[in-house]
């Protein structure tokens, strides 16, 4: 039997765990707002920390480029679970910063030697033009080779985090006190205290509700 | 990416040019790593700062091992078998 207080509950102990719709359409919304829901607040300010952090370094790191649902549909998928941030961003991207082009009328980003031209209403990819004065800086740069590499990669990995914050918050029982003290930790945990000594798989069978 | 070139730099628009220096930017991913999954996995979050530092250089130190792994495997062992063959 371990004695490290951390390792004391093991994780399938979570099996015995009541659902919890509320918290998940909330963890599903906002990164640790089902655990806020919860009542675990330090817990739900890491998560948010954590995984917003790792997902605004991607977009730093790679710029809006990076969410790209047409182009980079496989990624967005694990973008995607960051919630209605990624949504919202790939929105930004494909509305204000995309262009049509006029060859076969699909929607893409500019190249280094195009700008978006607002046309009847529809925003045109054009030539940039070799006219009087220094050329405006294009809209958007894309990010290539490492740049797109590690910023696709920090915000795919906030997704794939986030999933598990999800899960989590979706079998979490409601913390008796303040969030993140003794006894509001994993399931198992809070179960044991709540039914007695002992804590773990028979103590979450047995441990006091919310 | 110099000092000029982050001047002009506009946030979220443009990448950072961090072809160079990749590897610099897997500690922070380590780190974001064990920020959320310390947070969802700790039973106390008396010791949480401490037990993130440790998963964060765990982390870092299996990709070095794992790079040096590969490294040997493709540099000395794939050149040997290769030499053995032909």
């Amino acid at each position: 039997m371990p004695t490290d207080p951390e390792h004391a509950n093991p994780p399938y102990a979570r099996a015995h765990e009541p659902f919890q719709p509320v918290a998940t359409v909330l963890a599903v919304i906002l990164p640790g707002a089902g655990h806020a829901y919860l009542g675990h607040t330090r817990r739900a300010i890491y998560i948010a920390f954590g995984v917003l952090g790792l997902y605004l370094s991607g977009l730093l790191i790679g710029g809006i480029d990076v969410v790209d649902r047409e182009e980079d549909f496989v990624w967005f998928l694990g973008q995607a679970l960051v919630g209605p941030i990624a949504f919202g961003t790939d929105y930004v991207h494909q509305t204000y910063f995309k262009g049509i082009d006029p060859r076969d009328s699909k929607r893409r980003s500019a190249k280094p030697d195009e700008m978006r031209v607002m046309e009847k209403g529809l925003p045109m990819l054009r030539p940039r033009g070799t006219g009087q004065g220094p050329l405006p800086p294009p809209l958007l740069i894309r990010a290539l080779g490492r740049d797109n590499e590690l910023g696709t990669l920090f915000s795919t990995i906030a997704g794939m985090m986030n999933l598990i914050c999800i899960i989590d918050a979706s079998f979490h029982r409601r913390a008796s006190g303040t969030g993140g003290g003794p006894g509001s930790g994993t399931p198992g945990a809070r179960a044991g205290a709540g039914g007695g000594a002992g804590g773990g798989v028979g103590g979450g069978v047995g441990g006091g509700g919310a | 990416m110099t000092q000029i070139a982050l001047l002009a730099w506009r946030p979220f628009l443009e990448p950072i040019s961090v072809h160079e220096h990749w590897w610099v930017f897997l500690a922070p991913l380590a780190l974001g790593i064990s920020i959320v999954w310390k947070a969802v996995r700790l039973g106390t979050l008396e010791h949480y700062w401490r037990q993130v530092a440790m998963m964060t250089v765990q982390i870092i130190v299996g990709m070095v091992v794992l790079a040096a792994f590969s490294y040997v495997f493709v540099e000395v062992y794939v050149r040997f078998i290769a030499d053995r063959a032909g």
